[in-house]
């Protein structure tokens, strides 16, 4: 990249950063450098190992499992099959998905032509700088074997960090508008109605089921690496997906058109249900009548549940600016867009104070107990497909923070993680779901937890 | 319009109190119905004399069946409608309305059961009878006299007697609830409280009622010859005239954020998250993802004007796109651009009350419903239920004219059977089941 393009895209970085609170608190990297392909991690001494090699601070096996295990090392692929080759005629991309730079700002690890290095492919779908970023200005030092934060202040993107991970994994899992050169992160129903799946989330659930191919051992943590545990992961993760789903509302492209409004801002099941589920039923959270829509606000309920502990002050505004947003959504003016646009502000600030408390919050064994608690009371309480997916994940984070931070030995984490397969199961398809099944499940994973 | 002068021998202060709901009530008649002219509701226990329509069976030499009572009471679900209202699937909904009960709103009431104001109400009437005889064939105070005394069907109606015989006149009757018009309308609210989904075809739905009549040589004497096909045309464009009127209609514009989602087609929405099997917007101009007008009822009234108007199928094919693509616009470019379809509906509706089908022109309206059906293969519920309700229409007509011979009357039964089995549930479709289905149907038919 020459000097003044390489000037050009560190103040367009910089801008980003500016426009990204939680981000910029995270010190993301000074700049995204050229992307080298995933064949430049994988030396057999480095990421590229079979197995453990002994004596070594890292698995060494990263490649392996992305490459065997994880899906985002076939996310390119994805565009090419079937599925994606009719996803791509619906959408009327008539050089296919693979070569549409808004399918492959996600589906692959996509920098323009010129930040690309010569063992650097598209093919590789997300690969390591996908994620790690762009390892043009860090690998030589990474290499070199300094420690984590002088990997972070060469450009190495700190995934270690709960709030930059969620910034970096949220930017696609929900498409929140993210440019990556002159491509856009951004999902619509368009895109849906075309056929893309649904995309459900929960970053330390995610972070598991990847599966991760880091191991929070000493050697981690001595490296200097930040270990939040699953608990405050999932939380910054809510928060942030609220803190994003609002900035989706306050974004002009996702205004209502004509009669339409945007409909990726809303619930999937609130329309896409069987006709004859009645699922109606009144919702303290929401105060909306029967027949309406409702914006998806799994993250923000979830974010209340956290806040219940972690910061109990930001509770009732943040249910208060909830159920206004989803009143003004039903019931507002001439001017409705704006009141709903006006509380989707507030919602944002709630997310970002909530995130912030969680991040230095000592979670201990009460707040783990109560907020397991909390959440099975709010699965009682929703009912609602979105509501229960969201609930059976945050369990699962609540289950492996008992476990990493002592709060339940090794018998009763198991019998949990076995408690939480019923659940699992429950919402495993939303067409299928019984909100009966699920609260059943619910009280017996509720039976094992320690008291 | 102002009611006869015979009236005025009622009763003074009812026959003046029946004037005026006859000054409202014509004044809500869709134009080019006949008139309404409602005198009181009389009540059904007025109807039901056993030398009248409350006889168990037909009584000899007489020209009517006579046990139109006993059909309506014991199997007519317009018996059932006002006890609905007080069932528990009535009181769930009416909680989530934030109404204390149903049998006292006038929301309900006012397709649940005959409910004229209460100083309309003779004597023998009792909202609790439902859709009762009058709710379809008028207040009886003005007419019943007459009727008793022989008169001929036009005299009946000329004295206010409901012309439900005639397609046009049936159809706004009966879709005034079963779609609906004026203060009437099941919105999506009440939908998402639990309220059915509405669906209709004047002529399947006049056979399954089950009809009180039969088209027998008297009745044809008395009340003139009407097809199946001219039910099921009529039927289809006034459905069409009210949707479009529906659209337009400032009471379901769009409140804040969100359109009223009855104007879609359900399964637009109400589909599995299947997302490559889910249908999918087909309409030229509009995104994947876009919520799609019901557009069933158009689909039927192309099929039906392609035979009697030309240029109607085109030109309701074009306003219908136009229409289609105005719904990514704003709401006043939709309710104006459902005006041309609403006139090409009205203007068709006489036409297909009237026209007389050929044998090779009905055989032609059902080739053309069955390649509709087969292109789509079954990924349009909403068609797909039209389509099979048309096809039953068809072929009733294609038997009463004598163009079915009795293998074919009974290999396309055995079809229909097949295509309506294909329903299974609620806002279900096994495509394939409907495809093979019209593919029998099509072959009972013969050449």
């Amino acid at each position: 990249m020459s000097l003044p393009l390489r000037a050009l895209f560190v103040a367009a970085v910089a801008a980003l950063i500016a426009a990204s609170p939680a981000a910029a608190q995270n010190q993301r990297p000074p700049g995204d450098g050229v992307h080298l392909g995933v064949a430049s991690c994988l030396g057999s001494n480095c990421h590229g190992a079979v197995s453990r090699p002994p004596g070594a601070r890292i698995a060494q096996d990263e490649f392996l499992i992305w490459k065997s295990k994880d899906k985002h090392a076939k996310a390119y692929l994805a565009l090419t099959n079937d599925v994606g080759k009719q996803i791509a005629a619906n959408l009327g991309l008539k050089n296919g998905a693979e070569n549409d730079p808004m399918c492959l700002s996600c589906h692959t690890d996509y920098v323009a032509a010129n930040r690309r290095g010569p063992r650097y492919k598209l093919a590789d779908g997300v690969g390591c700088e996908g994620c790690h970023g762009g390892a043009s200005g860090w690998l030589g030092v990474h290499i070199s074997g300094v420690d984590h934060a002088a990997n972070v202040a060469a450009g190495l993107y700190p995934t270690d960090d709960a709030a930059a991970r969620a910034e970096r994994c949220l930017s696609c899992h929900i498409g929140d508008g993210t440019t990556v050169d002159d491509a856009k992160r951004a999902i619509s129903h368009t895109i849906m109605g075309a056929g893309h799946p649904p995309m459900p989330f929960e970053l330390d659930t995610y972070t598991a089921i990847e599966p991760a191919h880091f191991v929070v051992d000493e050697g981690y943590v001595t490296r200097g690496k930040k270990a939040p545990n699953d608990i405050q992961v999932w939380i910054i993760g809510q928060a942030m997906d609220l803190d994003k789903r609002m900035a989706e509302v306050l974004d002009p492209a996702n205004a209502p058109k004509g009669a339409n409004p945007e409909l990726v801002l809303f619930d999937c099941q609130a329309c896409h249900h069987a006709m004859n589920r009645l699922q109606w039923r009144p919702r303290a959270t929401t105060g909306l009548g029967p027949g309406k829509l409702r914006l998806y606000d799994a993250s923000a309920v979830m974010t209340a549940i956290a806040a219940s502990r972690a910061a109990p002050q930001a509770v009732g505004p943040l249910m208060a600016h909830l159920k206004a947003l989803h009143q003004a959504t039903a019931e507002g003016g001439g001017d409705y867009w704006a009141a709903v646009q006006r509380q989707a502000g507030l919602l944002r600030q709630d997310a970002k104070t909530i995130a912030t408390a969680a991040a230095s919050h000592n979670f201990d064994r009460a707040d783990a107990k109560a907020l397991a608690d909390a959440i099975i009371a709010q699965g009682g309480e929703d009912l609602d497909y979105s509501a229960a997916r969201q609930e059976t994940m945050a369990l699962s984070s609540i289950v492996a923070a008992m476990r990493a931070l002592g709060f339940a030995d090794e018998g009763q984490a198991k019998a949990l993680h076995d408690a939480l397969d019923p659940v699992f199961d429950a919402v495993k398809d939303d067409q299928t779901y019984a909100p009966d099944t699920f609260l059943q499940a619910l009280r017996q994973f509720q039976a094992k937890l320690p008291q | 319009m102002i009611a006869k002068p015979a009236r005025f021998g009622a009763a003074g202060l009812l026959a003046f109190l029946s004037i005026a709901f006859a000054l409202q009530a014509s004044a809500q008649t869709p134009q080019g119905s006949p008139g309404v002219r409602p005198g009181t509701h009389l009540g059904v226990a007025t109807c039901l004399g056993s030398n009248c329509h409350g006889s168990v069976d037909r009584p000899a030499g007489s020209r009517i069946k006579g046990n139109e009572y006993i059909i309506w009471s014991t199997r007519d679900k317009h018996h059932n409608a006002y006890k609905v209202l007080t069932e528990e699937p009535a009181l769930r909904m009416a909680k989530a309305l934030g109404l204390p009960d149903a049998v006292h709103q006038k929301l309900c009431l006012d397709c649940h059961a005959d409910n004229v104001p209460v100083a309309d109400r003779g004597p023998q009437f009792h909202i609790e009878d439902g859709v009762g005889c009058e709710s379809c064939h008028g207040g009886a105070s003005g007419w019943l006299g007459v009727h008793i005394s022989g008169a001929t069907h036009p005299q009946n109606v000329s004295a206010g007697m409901y012309p439900t015989e005639k397609p046009v006149a049936r159809g706004e009757r009966c879709l005034s609830c079963h779609f609906g018009s004026g203060d009437r309308f099941v919105e999506h609210r009440l939908y998402g409280a639990g309220h059915p989904r509405l669906r209709f075809e004047l002529d399947t739905f006049t056979a399954i009622q089950p009809a009180h009549f039969e088209v027998t040589p008297a009745y044809v004497e008395r009340k003139g010859r009407i097809t199946d096909m001219q039910v099921w045309g009529a039927g289809q464009a006034v459905a069409v005239a009210l949707r479009m009127a529906a659209l337009a209609s400032p009471k379901l514009a769009p409140h804040a954020l969100f359109p009223e989602f009855s104007h879609y087609d359900c399964q637009s929405c109400h589909h599995p998250y299947d997302p490559l099997h889910g249908p999918r917007s087909t309409v030229p101009g509009l995104a994947p993802g876009s919520v799609k007008l019901n557009d069933a009822n158009t689909l039927m009234l192309e099929t039906a004007a392609a035979r009697t108007a030309p240029g109607a199928e085109q030109s309701l094919g074009g306003q219908m796109l136009t229409l289609d693509r105005a719904s990514n616009q704003d709401w006043a470019v939709m309710a104006r651009d459902a005006k041309p379809v609403e006139a090409t509906a009205m203007n068709l509706a006489p036409m297909l009350a009237q026209r007389e089908y050929s044998r090779a022109e009905m055989r032609a309206v059902a080739g053309s419903l069955i390649s509709t059906g087969l292109e789509e293969g079954g990924g349009r519920f909403s068609h797909a239920e039209q389509i099979a309700m048309a096809l039953g229409a068809v072929r009733s007509a294609m038997i009463s004219a004598g163009y079915l011979s009795d293998g074919q009357a009974q290999a396309s039964g055995t079809a229909l059977n097949e295509i309506n089995a294909a329903f299974p549930s609620e806002g279900t479709l096994r495509a394939d089941a409907f495809v093979k289905g019209l593919h029998d149907f099509q072959r009972a038919l013969g050449q």
